[in-house]
């Protein structure tokens, strides 16, 4: 009964979140004139407004939000650390690097993006697994992350590099790579979705396993599973979801470790009623900060970015400071 | 009054155990005595000797390069013009920012790896190299705050390090919590930075970009000038620690026990660090990993167990000379911000450490 409560509460706070970032911004919409363009009517203004400017990116921080938290979900299971969040350990750095060398090579196709910046997190999310495999180092949640910080600084610094050796592709770079799903357009989320759909795919296959794995890797075996397939499934998973959501929004951090929290504290420790609950939690954060970056410095906009990682770093401070986090 | 001072006793007669490896000198009519370590004379002097070779090649490599002799000679005033303008008004300043902002993140780095007992706890993980950028930057893109930069990369700093213990929940220097907490304020920080960045004209965000990575290019005298003061008292300042720092080492009842207020030596020892890293990066901008790997240097070649406290100074002031002329010549004509090499450079060591070692900064 009280899980029950718990879905509808996140839905309906999503549908608060939907509404909210359709009706607030630049140019003045009333609740009812976007019903009225949702359904097919409306003025020509409210129609341009919705369909062009607020519903596209609607949709995209929906993507996003959906992607980032059930990646981030996935990830903590899989490395039993609370702290593992694709921002922190450098998965989104990976593909923010990519992207970047794309940028300077001049890509400009939306789908050139999106595989490159997936090939960039497969290789990030490689690397985390694998120094996860260290002895010492999977069990120390700290250690990792610290790692993981690393990484990012090593791969942003490889960023700046390219930044400096061309002057326009540095602009284009530097706005990107704050984190925004601001002026995005269809085309991009069409090229993003197929692998997003194919990730979807993968986790819903992945879950029952990985819930067993998250019991130890005898259990798993035990059960009949193989857990050095459910790990190749999970990075897969992640980087192919942690890529897409790169190619449309820039990197993102802390949005995977807030949404998992969030989650996790909602419904306990099985991944499977975690992942259920990050569907909407996921987005409902996304849009909500999307629409606190258009409000706060009206009529200019603070980048996505910015905003999750001031929600974030709270969050990550209070995961600190309520669990027994071993010693490093 | 006798005047016939300090006569040398050999060390084996006096305290074997206690003078191993040291130097003792003792007055015979005052009771005064001197006990000086030969391990961390040869290091400093070695360390001395490279900086200064290493200073020498940046004076005279660069977009122009200039023979050592040429070097000396216009030193000493007699060189060409053309020699005499590049390294007077282009390299020497540039030089000295250089060496003065290595040797202060490096110490700054050292005192508080040593208060933490931690080599992982400095200034740039947990975030006050990120914090003093973008309160510097912001009076650079004037938010309207009219304060200079380093006063304001001062500010952000000591507003970063108080925020850190605040969120850490205050206890002691030694917790995790304390590097996670000072991650998250790096990241905030570094958030806004970017967000102030791209709010500005384009020119004025490329101009100010090379400085958000460090780099010793945007160097304001008036910041040089401060750091320069503030490197001689801190320096002044960590030596009078020393003492109180090595016993820090030991465990917490037997610090009580041989008379170090172990709460104030802290305190002390956070503010120099918090104060050397904030005029640094007024100077350099945020080339926090200098604070990792000088102290790390100094303390393979010293003796183990001691507190090289001007063994790190010395080698981060090398490390920095050595990574702005990396900067300077590997992509020349094009230079890459010395934030940027380090980065490159240090990252993987970083990572090393982390995957593989201990971060106990005494195994």
């Amino acid at each position: 009964m009280k899980a029950y409560r718990n879905y509808v509460a996140t839905w309906i706070m999503l549908l608060l979140a939907c509404l909210a970032s359709l009706l607030f911004g630049a140019g003045t919409l009333e609740l009812g004139q976007a019903f009225a363009v949702l359904t097919g009517q409306g003025t020509e203004n409210a129609q341009f407004i919705v369909m062009e400017l607020r519903l596209p990116r609607l949709v995209i921080g929906v993507a996003t939000g959906l992607a980032l938290g059930i990646a981030g979900a996935l990830l903590q299971t899989l490395t039993r650390n609370p702290l593992a969040e694709p921002g922190l350990l450098g998965v989104s750095a990976g593909s923010a690097f990519a992207v970047s060398l794309a940028i300077l090579f001049g890509a400009s196709t939306a789908t050139l993006t999106t595989l490159i910046s997936q090939a960039g997190a497969l290789a990030g999310c490689s690397l985390v697994i694998a120094a996860t495999r260290i002895q010492g180092v999977g069990q120390d949640p700290v250690r990792l992350v610290l790692a993981g910080a690393t990484l990012t600084g090593l791969l942003l610094s490889l960023s700046s590099l390219l930044m400096l050796i061309d002057q326009r592709a540095a602009d284009e770079i530097r706005f990107w790579i704050t984190g925004s799903i601001a002026g995005k357009s269809w085309d991009q989320l069409t090229a993003t979705m197929p692998s997003l759909l194919l990730a979807g795919a993968i986790v819903v296959g992945v879950a029952r396993p990985l819930a067993s794995l998250a019991l130890g890797e005898r259990v798993a075996m035990g059960l009949g599973h193989k857990p050095g397939r459910i790990r190749l499934m999970v990075i897969l998973a992640v980087a192919l979801l942690v890529g897409g959501a790169t190619a449309l929004a820039g990197p993102l951090v802390f949005v995977g470790l807030v949404v998992p929290f969030v989650a996790r504290s909602l419904a306990g420790a099985d991944i499977r009623k975690t992942l259920w609950l990050c569907l909407p939690i996921g987005p409902a954060i996304i849009i909500a900060a999307d629409t606190l970056s258009r409000l706060l410095v009206a009529p200019s906009e603070m980048p996505l970015g910015v905003i999750t990682a001031v929600i974030g770093a709270p969050v990550l401070m209070g995961i600190i400071r309520t669990r027994r986090i071993p010693a490093l | 009054m006798n005047t016939s001072l300090a006569s040398k006793v050999p060390a084996q007669e006096a305290h074997p155990h206690l003078t191993r490896g040291h130097w003792l000198w003792r007055s015979t009519s005052w009771r005064w005595s001197l006990l000086i370590e030969k391990r961390s004379v040869q290091v400093n002097t070695a360390l001395t000797l490279i900086l200064l070779a290493c200073a020498l090649s940046s004076l005279a490599f660069g977009t122009l390069s200039i023979a050592i002799p040429d070097v000396i000679l216009a030193l000493q005033g007699k060189g060409t013009a053309m020699h005499t303008f590049v390294i007077e008004e282009l390299r020497g300043p540039r030089l000295l920012a250089g060496a003065l902002a290595g040797a202060s993140f490096a110490l700054a780095g050292c005192l508080m790896q040593t208060l933490a007992r931690n080599r992982l706890a400095t200034p740039g993980i947990i975030g006050i190299d990120n914090a003093a950028t973008a309160f510097a930057v912001a009076s650079v893109v004037g938010v309207g705050i009219s304060a200079a930069p380093h006063t304001m990369a001062l500010v952000g700093a000591a507003v970063a390090t108080a925020l850190a213990f605040g969120l850490a929940g205050a206890t002691g220097t030694r917790g995790y919590r304390f590097i996670i907490a000072g991650l998250a304020i790096g990241a905030v920080s570094g958030a806004i930075t970017q967000v102030m960045l791209s709010s500005v004209a384009l020119d004025d965000a490329n101009a100010a970009y090379p400085w958000t990575v460090g780099s010793l290019n945007a160097r304001a005298p008036a910041a040089v000038n401060a750091l320069i003061i503030g490197l001689i008292v801190g320096y002044t300042l960590s030596l009078f620690l020393n003492r109180a720092l090595a016993t820090l080492q030991l465990p917490e009842p037997v610090t009580a026990s041989l008379g170090t207020r172990s709460g104030r030596v802290r305190v002390a020892g956070l503010i120099l660090s918090v104060l050397l890293t904030g005029l640094a990066v007024s100077v350099a901008g945020p080339v926090g990993l200098i604070a990792l790997l000088g102290p790390e240097l100094a303390r393979t070649i010293s003796r183990p167990g001691s507190i090289p406290l001007t063994a790190s100074a010395l080698s981060g002031a090398i490390l920095m000379v050595l990574s702005d002329l990396a900067g300077r010549l590997v992509f020349s004509p094009l230079e890459i911000p010395v934030g940027i090499v380090t980065a490159l450079a240090g990252s993987p060591y970083l990572l090393w450490i982390l995957l593989h070692k201990s971060p106990d900064i005494n195994r």
